[in-house]
């Protein structure tokens, strides 16, 4: 046998010669399969509505989803060693893009989340989370001396965890700055979690988590303080019969589709309330439309799917070769985990009602786009991990 | 470079997996939990509670019908418009807009909905933009109940603009009086909500509703429609049918004849009722006036409208147009009480009877008063009946008389009886709002009624009763002595007319005997035939009766109530019927005013249901007969036939052969009457009707005969002295054709009152 030739890229191979982790490969076609099949059932009617076409989003949804397979599959492909070197660039387009959205004109009135490409939209938090990720599972690796020095004597080296802190907060203040509270929130705790996973001293989570929990408490109890929409959610999660045909209307159908669905649901396809009671259901709320149609059985079984997909990322990561690997690992699956409980929790209104998308579920291309690519990363990240030998 | 994960990194990862999983996942999975499996069943029932109350159908309300199928009360498809002003909201493409520019559009809309649809559906413009401006709402009612053509007006102007979004139209139901006003008090009317308020709409609300269908639909979730094939119909399942005991043509008489009384008596109101006397069916009852059903909020009484709009106060005009509407649907028959005065003396008179201490021979002379205790009781004639048998003391209705059967009959007995009658109860009735009887309030207790009380209840007064209930007992001595529970609804019926439910007659108790009943009616007849009742005579039946005439206490006081209560026929009582006028002005007495009424009624209702007049041969010379058909015959053949007839006849021009007669064939006519035969095609000559009231019925003949006119007489005529006309039912200075017949009523002016105030 004659060994290929392997084509290098600055002094490493281009492509990763191990294989991929089959079981993270299986749970995310899973998830994704299911958030294909629960989307065509929620959105239809809707759909149908709003575009008179029942497959609106179903056929738009599968074209992106394809190509977000082929971009996975080839994305694993790479030797994930050489995303080191995007982490600067992929962290300054973030930051280009959060600032352009600021400036750009509003795609929906009040809110300047979106930047419209003419034949996609999407979000720059989006970009921005991974690249915030990507930046700390780099730095964390690059500095990690200095980190240790400062974990060990707080008073050493001390710029490097505020100068960490302060990106972490530029990022999430970008953010806020687009009337996104959702995405700041996300933003905010991945942070948290990154640096906390990077190594540095426990005292700088304590009194940073001190802060922040003063400031949830202030903003709970004074809700106007906030903008007045997202004010206005918060005082409709605190009272249950606030404004039922209003701001409240969105929550108390998800509530009565879940309610409805019972231990074994509604069966597929047969939810009542994605017809115009849910709004959107396609997007955002597509849980409660799962929970209904599939039960407490189907759904126990999809939060099962995504708490599988961040353990075998954990896992995938704590077998990782390199800091970075498993940094980067673990804070693509944080991220997609973190955003399921915080979409559940809001569908449960155990949470205000922000604005959050359930990953493989919730319509919206781009966004499945750059999920997948994430998991590709991860894939990529898996064949060079050691997880297959245990 | 690479650097494997450090221990601590390790016990990090594994902080923040166990943090996400355990309290991320798990918080969600409980959460499921508690909302799926314990609270599941509640939010189920909210949900479908929701899309079933959101797409209901209005089930078609039963129909009322009189006791001859005639249609009283009938629901019809209709329908309601809506605007939906969440969806008008969200129809404004936002995109390329600046605020401002999308508040424009929107409000734009907003203004094009509100005057298009106030336009076509008569609807106040401004409230319904208000209405469109409400973006939360799904469905705000334009209007409900609308008919096909404005529906399809609607409709039109919707596709027009494009506007299948913003409003909606959904079936509903509409509810039809074809009579309008013809017993109001008794069908009662519903609300927008298709709900009754009053009358039996309101007492047979359940049974008449029916069950909604209902449409499970996608277009509920946002109200507009939306065409897809996600729904489920339940037909909805018409109401139940009410038969009524009502008969509408002597409904319509009774109506007719109170109005004409409650006009003439310048009253306050005048109510009756027809009761059949062996079912306990009620066969009209009615307070005049009667309101529009159709348009139950419009005060029909014009005087009193005009006194309302006068009140400058708008508060006080407010609470004054509530209280009229309020006044005009009482159903007074049943929900007022008055004192019943001298008609009560019957119930006295059967229990004395019953009880053995009196009989037909107890005599007892009125010197025009008694002694009772400290009071002086007057009788209303100052110097006295003289001295009288049991028959002649209630044809006379003589209070000192009655003062001493009450006082025979004693406290124990006279209670025993009156709460026998039924007095102290209500008689069951099924219609809303029967005056409850309230011991101590509305009648004596027992154990408070010392000699004093005992003597005024002896003969009607002191204490109070509902004409339901006076009705009722009058019907006991009618038939036999039996109590029976009066009833309006006869049968029910399902969707297809079968009979699903029929009401029997409850016989409630035998009060008296059969021959006390028989004794007591006998009595009277005679009351009729020559007391002070005998205005409500009729040529040809024999009518049991007895005035009435009571001073008002409390509201109205100083007023008074005058009635009549009446049986007929006498020798086989078929119906009771009860007339009360309620402040009349001017004469006042029962005997006078009400007996009149009465007589009327008899009259015609005993010719409507059939009941063979049987004539004393006085009678049989002044009856009216049907004139002989003569038109086609010779002169010479016509008048030897009118001969036959005992008729007079006229010839008017110089032909052979009658070409046309007046009366007509088959009209009624005076027995003796002239018939004018023409022969040739000329114009009929005219006449002009002279004003008959306060005639006496030798002049009425006369001048009617001077006029060319055929006089029929009506009412009480032949007995008693003072008799004169006091109505004619064509208008004098009417022009009519020669031969006309003309009724003219009388009614006798003396003898026939029973209190001392008129």
């Amino acid at each position: 046998m004659q060994k290929k030739k392997e084509i290098m890229l600055l002094n490493r191979p281009l492509f990763s010669k191990g294989s991929i982790d089959v079981t993270f490969l299986l749970i995310v076609l899973a998830l994704l399969i299911s958030g294909l099949v629960m989307l065509f059932s929620a959105g239809y009617s809707y759909a149908y509505y709003k575009y008179d076409n029942s497959t609106y989003f179903i056929v738009r949804q599968g074209i992106f989803a394809v190509i977000g397979v082929v971009g996975m599959l080839a994305v694993s492909k790479i030797n994930y060693n050489h995303f080191r070197h995007l982490a600067i660039i992929v962290t300054a387009v973030s930051v280009a893009l959060l600032l352009l959205v600021l400036v750009l004109p509003e795609w929906k009135p009040g809110f300047k989340r979106w930047i419209n490409l003419g034949f996609v939209t999407f979000q720059p938090s989006e970009i921005a989370k991974f690249g915030l990720v990507l930046f700390y599972a780099w730095g964390c690796e690059k500095w990690q001396k200095q980190i240790a020095n400062n974990r060990k004597n707080i008073r050493e080296d001390w710029k490097y965890p505020v100068l960490f802190g302060l990106v972490g907060i530029g990022f999430a203040g970008l953010v806020l700055l687009e009337n996104h509270v959702s995405g700041f929130i996300l933003m905010f705790v991945i942070a948290v979690a990154m640096l906390y996973l990077g190594g540095f001293n426990k005292l700088w989570f304590i009194g940073g988590l001190a802060i922040a929990a003063v400031a949830i408490v202030f903003v709970v109890f004074n809700p106007d303080f906030l903008k007045e929409y997202a004010g206005e959610r918060i005082t409709a999660w605190l009272d249950k019969d606030y404004d039922p045909t209003g701001a409240r209307w969105q929550t108390n159908h998800s509530l009565y589709a879940i309610g409805s669905g019972g231990f074994l649901g509604q069966g597929l396809g047969a939810s009542k309330q994605k017809f115009l009671y849910v709004s959107e259901p396609q997007n955002d709320f597509i849980f409660a439309i799962v929970c209904e149609e599939l039960g407490f059985v189907g759904a126990t079984a999809v939060l099962v799917l995504f708490a599988l997909l961040v353990w075998r990322g954990f896992v995938i990561a704590m077998n990782c070769r390199s800091k970075f690997g498993a940094l980067l690992s673990m804070g693509i699956v944080f991220q997609v985990g973190l955003q399921t409980v915080l979409n559940i929790l809001v569908v449960t209104d155990t949470l205000p009602n922000t604005g959050i998308s359930l990953p493989f579920f919730s319509y919206g291309g781009t966004s499945l786009v750059m999920l997948l690519l994430e998991m590709g990363i991860v894939l990529s990240i898996s064949r060079a991990s050691d997880v297959k030998r245990q | 470079m690479s650097s494997k994960p450090s221990k601590l990194m390790l016990k990090r990862a594994a902080l923040i997996l166990a943090l996400v999983v355990i309290i991320g996942f798990g918080t969600g999975v409980v959460r499921l939990a508690k909302l799926q499996l314990v609270d599941g069943n509640e939010y189920r029932e909210k949900a479908e509670l929701e899309m079933l109350g959101d797409s209901s159908v209005q089930a078609l309300r039963g129909t009322i019908y009189d006791c001859n199928n005639r249609v009283l009360a009938k629901s019809a498809s209709a329908w309601r418009v809506f605007i939906d002003p969440r969806s008008l909201y969200n129809s404004i493409e936002k995109e390329g807009k600046t605020e401002a520019e999308f508040e424009a559009a929107v409000e734009a809309k907003r203004q094009l909905v509100a005057s298009g649809l106030a336009n076509i559906l008569e609807v106040d413009g401004e409230t319904l933009l208000e209405k469109a401006r409400k973006t939360g709402s799904g469905d705000e009612t334009v209007k409900g109940e609308i008919e096909l053509e404005l529906k399809n007006k609607v409709s039109k102007f919707v596709s027009e603009n494009k506007l299948y979004d913003c409003v909606g139209i959904q079936p509903d139901t509409k509810r039809y009086y074809p009579n309008n006003s013809l017993a109001s008090t008794i069908i009662g009317f519903t609300g927008a909500d298709g709900k009754g308020i009053a009358g039996l709409e309101i007492k047979y609300d359940s049974v008449l509703t029916g069950v909604p269908g209902r449409v499970i639909s996608a277009k509920s979730g946002s109200m507009s429609a939306m065409p897809i094939e996600y729904t489920a119909n339940y037909e909805s399942q018409q109401g139940t049918s009410l038969v009524l005991t009502i008969d509408s043509t002597i409904q319509e008489l009774l109506e007719k004849e109170l109005e004409k009384a409650r006009e003439g008596a310048q009253a306050n109101a005048a109510y009756g009722l027809v009761m059949d006397v062996e079912t306990g069916g009620i066969l009209a009852m009615s307070n005049q006036l009667d309101y529009n059903l159709n348009e139950p909020y419009t005060v029909c009484n014009e005087e009193a409208l005009a006194e309302i709009e006068a009140i400058e106060d708008e508060e006080e005009q407010r609470q004054a147009l509530i209280n009229a509407r309020y006044a005009q649907w009482r159903n007074r028959t049943i929900s007022d009480t008055y004192e019943p005065g001298s008609v009560f003396k019957v119930i006295t008179l059967a229990a004395a009877l019953e009880e053995g201490v009196v009989n037909e021979n107890t005599s007892y002379s009125c010197s025009g008063g008694i002694q009772v205790a400290d009071n002086y009781i007057k009788c209303h004639k100052r110097d006295g009946h003289g001295s009288q048998n049991l028959q002649k003391g209630l044809m006379n209705s003589c209070n000192p008389f009655f003062i001493t059967i009450g006082q025979k009959l004693g406290v124990e007995k006279f209670c025993e009886y009156f709460e026998a009658f039924g007095f102290t109860q209500k008689t069951g009735i099924d219609l809303t709002g029967e005056a409850a009887p309230k011991a101590g309030v509305t009648y004596h207790e027992q154990k408070n009624m010392g000699i004093s009380q005992l003597s005024s209840a002896s003969f009607g007064q002191t204490f109070q009763v509902s004409p339901i209930q006076m009705i009722t007992a009058i019907a006991a001595i009618a038939n036999g002595g039996k109590l029976i529970q009066p009833y309006v609804v006869a049968k029910q019926l399902d969707e297809k007319g079968n009979i699903i439910k029929e009401t029997q007659p409850i016989v409630k108790r035998q009060v008296v005997s059969e021959s006390t009943a028989k004794r007591v009616l006998t009595m009277m007849e005679a009351v009729v035939s020559a007391g002070t009742g005998k205005n409500a005579y009729v040529a040809g039946f024999h009518v049991a009766g007895k005035t009435g005439t009571s001073q008002k206490i409390g509201a109205g006081n100083g007023q008074y109530v005058s009635s009549f209560a009446c049986v007929a026929p006498a020798d086989d009582p078929k119906v009771a019927i009860l007339i009360t006028i309620d402040e009349p002005v001017g004469q006042i007495n029962g005997g006078q005013i009400a007996a009149p009424v009465a007589a009327t009624l008899v009259e015609e209702v005993m010719a409507y249901l059939s009941v063979e007049p049987e004539y004393t041969e006085e009678e049989q010379n002044l009856i009216d007969v049907a004139a002989p058909a003569l038109v086609g015959r010779t002169v010479a053949d016509a008048k030897e036939i009118a001969a036959d007839e005992n008729m007079n006849v006229k010839v008017v021009g110089n032909g052979e052969n009658v070409i046309k007669q007046i009366p007509g064939y088959g009209q009624t006519m005076p027995r003796n009457g002239v018939v004018i035969l023409y022969t040739d095609d000329r114009e009929e000559e005219m006449t002009t009707v002279p004003d008959f009231t306060g005639m006496s019925l030798s002049m009425a003949r006369k001048s009617a005969n001077y006029l060319g006119i055929n006089l029929n007489i009506s009412g009480n005529a032949f007995s008693g002295s003072d008799i004169l006309a006091y109505s004619q039912d064509i208008a004098k200075d009417t022009s009519v054709k020669y031969g006309t017949v003309v009724t003219v009523y009388f009614k006798a002016y003396s003898g026939v009152s029973d209190s001392v105030y008129g």
